[in-house]
């Protein structure tokens, strides 16, 4: 295994100097923006919604940065570089959503609601309750996510640092290294939200999203040069240097052929991916730093082209990284194939050992650094807004509560979901990362986006009916994991020497989603509740935008 | 503003006339506001139900008919490849037509709706 690994660590001393170096570059911008616009926060609006000043274009690239984890970029070029064509299956799904959040969910959304998901589904039932299950259901969202990031963060910059078991850096091993990582990264993203809120996070991500592309476009041309920009011969090389012939090319690698149930599962996890997005906490509160239902309609249209192009670009990589890196190489360097990518740049910067690798692994690393931050800086925000202003402000203190009250616990909300979630990440840093990723998807699915969409088109719909759906769909979708195959019952799962695994499937959403919408359907004409009064509101006002904040 | 509402109300502002229960009750009889949620509805659930049963196509055929899919179409190309960029291009295509529409078709009518009930613009 070392032989592979020091593919990484070569050169290290030159390459962690430059990869701390740039890290460092890059947390001295974003805190610089980050106390240039905490001189512009003055009202609620402006710290939950950045007063609503963005142009469609800069929510566009700022959705994109808060859109495209880590997950996506190491992970997804990871999956294609192992599995070959089952790695694009994710990019597909994870880009189709975005139709969802157009057509149905965006402009809406901006219209009816304040500056939570909360306020929608709130919007006409009786506060208390809903608004409640609206926070509980955000914050589980976003904490599964955000640990996994930060998990994900502790386990990439000390691959990406080339920090072996064994081997120390700075005084520390690979498990100081990792928890010193968390807490860093933490403490960052405590930082941007609590100084800068909602402007100086959408900076961050912006211009996160600016250095992504950056990085993916121009290893792309480096990998497509090498082979003439003939993608036909790109994927043959990939297919020939993987081991596994033209299988590599179809799909079937990771979802085996023969078992019923992996196709099933292949299934599940399209819907839970393609129905996801538009329930996620961190992405919806997005909508509302726009002036208009417009610009949230704009912004959209720039994210879907923004991240349709990156997926498309990840798909040069994962077969570049196949190709020119080999499917082995990276698996021996990191069994997910995280380092997929990395590998890639230092091979094209001139190969291990070489200053041009160094430097071209120290930028990719740098930037998959950036990428982790913007992402956990939206997630905390969104999960202490939702903390201060749907729980906080409307459940516990009805409404009764100055503007400067709830920013103030909204800061301390942020606070203290950022020191848990470092807690926790330290503690579950043996959690599979993917396994929380499709759990926040799965739980986004089922509990919210049933929610929103009954919220915006059902007359009918009432308290009941929303309690039920979220919790419905959020107790669903993690009975049924916890009961999977990912958490017993198999070789690879987290309690592996237990089997407890009555469920078959890894991913739930084929059940736990049309659960959600069972459940809110069920809970509507179990209570005589109505109030046409307010749906009339609700529906004039998210699509004409009058009376819109 | 000094302190938050219990249910969402609009934020007053210069020149901006916050519309009542019955400005919204009335509006959601008038002839054009059925028109204008007429409009939106006949393009976003088609479409919806449209991209949904050919994304899940993809996810079937990817499952089911992995024969098919293995078919080369040029080079090393094959129909999963080109059924995968294809949900690219439906994907951007859709995104394009829907902003055609609603500029067009949803807009002017909300803009003049929103101004009867005293709004922005």
């Amino acid at each position: 295994m070392n032989g592979t690994v020091t593919v990484l660590a070569a050169s290290a001393d030159t390459r962690r100097g430059l990869t701390i170096g740039l890290f460092a570059v890059f947390i001295a911008i974003t805190l610089y923006i980050t106390f240039w616009a905490s001189r512009h926060n003055k009202t609620a609006a402006d710290y939950y919604a950045a007063g609503r000043s963005f142009s469609g274009f800069q929510n566009g690239l700022a959705i994109s940065g808060d859109y495209m984890s880590a997950a996506s970029f190491l992970g997804i070029a990871g999956l294609i570089a192992l599995y070959g064509y089952d790695g694009f299956l994710y990019s597909i799904g994870f880009l189709v959503a975005w139709l969802v959040a157009l057509l149905l969910v965006a402009e809406l959304l901006r219209n009816a609601g304040r500056y939570t998901m909360g306020d929608v589904l709130a919007f006409r039932m009786r506060q208390r309750p809903v608004r409640t299950a609206a926070g509980v259901s955000t914050i589980a969202v976003s904490i599964f996510y955000l640990i996994a990031q930060m998990v994900g963060a502790g386990a990439l910059v000390a691959l990406l640092l080339g920090i072996r078991t064994g081997e120390t850096f700075l005084g520390m091993n690979v498990t100081t290294a990792k928890n010193v990582t968390i807490v860093i990264v933490g403490a960052l993203m405590i930082l941007y939200v609590t100084v800068g809120g909602m402007r100086g996070t959408t900076w961050v991500q912006i211009v996160k999203a600016g250095l992504l592309m950056s990085g993916a476009i121009l290893m792309t041309l480096f990998v497509m040069a090498k082979f003439n920009f003939n993608p036909s011969s790109l994927l043959g090389a990939a297919a020939e240097q993987s081991g596994k012939g033209d299988a590599f090319l179809n799909p079937g690698l990771r979802y085996g052929a023969g078992d019923w149930k992996t196709k099933v599962d292949l299934i599940s996890l399209g819907l839970a991916l393609v129905l996801g997005t538009a329930g996620l906490p961190h992405i919806l509160i997005r909508f509302y730093t726009v002036p208009t239902a417009r610009d949230a309609r704009r912004s959209v249209n720039w994210a879907i082209g923004i991240i349709g192009g990156f997926y498309l670009l990840t798909l040069a990589l994962g077969f570049g990284a196949a190709a020119l890196v080999g499917t082995n190489a990276i698996r021996t360097a990191n069994p997910g194939g995280n380092t997929a990518a990395p590998q890639l740049a230092e091979e094209l910067g001139g190969g291990p050992g070489t200053t041009g690798g160094a430097i071209f692994l120290a930028f990719i690393a740098s930037v998959a650094f950036a990428t982790i931050l913007a992402v956990v800086a939206g997630l905390t925000l969104a999960s202490s807004s939702s903390a201060a202003h749907d729980i906080y402000a409307n459940a516990i203190r009805s409404g009764d509560v100055g503007e400067k009250d709830e920013v103030r616990v909204a800061r301390i909300a942020a606070l203290v979901i950022g020191a848990v979630s470092i807690v926790l990440s330290i503690f579950a840093q043996n959690l599979n990362v993917a396994f929380l990723v499709a759990l926040a998807f799965a739980v986004a699915a089922s509990a919210n986006l049933p929610a929103i969409l009954y919220s915006l088109f059902w007359r009918r719909f009432n308290t009941r009916g929303a309690v039920w759906a979220i919790y419905g769909g959020l107790a669903t979708a993690v009975i049924l994991v916890i009961f999977s195959p990912v958490v017993s019952g198999k070789p690879t799962a987290m309690i592996s020497d237990k089997d407890f695994a009555w469920f078959p499937l890894e991913n739930p959403g084929i059940i736990s989603i049309p659960a959600g919408f069972f459940f809110g359907w069920l809970g509507t004409v179990l209570s005589r509740e109505r109030d046409d009064v307010k749906y009339n509101e609700l529906e004039v006002r998210s699509l004409t935008g009058a009376g819109a904040h | 503003m000094t302190s938050s509402d219990i249910r969402p109300g609009p934020e007053a502002g210069p020149g901006r006339h916050i519309p009542t229960a019955d400005d919204y009750a009335r509006m959601e009889t008038d002839d054009r506001f059925i028109e204008l949620r007429r409009r939106y509805r006949s393009f976003a659930f088609p479409m919806t139900v449209a991209f949904l049963a050919w994304y899940l196509l993809y996810v079937l055929m990817s499952a089911y008919a992995r024969d098919f899919m293995d078919t080369k179409v040029v080079g090393n190309l094959n129909v999963a490849f080109f059924f995968g960029i294809l949900q690219f291009v439906s994907t951007f295509l859709i995104a394009y037509l829907y902003s055609r529409y609603a500029n067009r078709r949803l807009d002017p009518l909300a803009d003049e709706l929103n101004r009867d009930l005293g709004g922005r613009q």
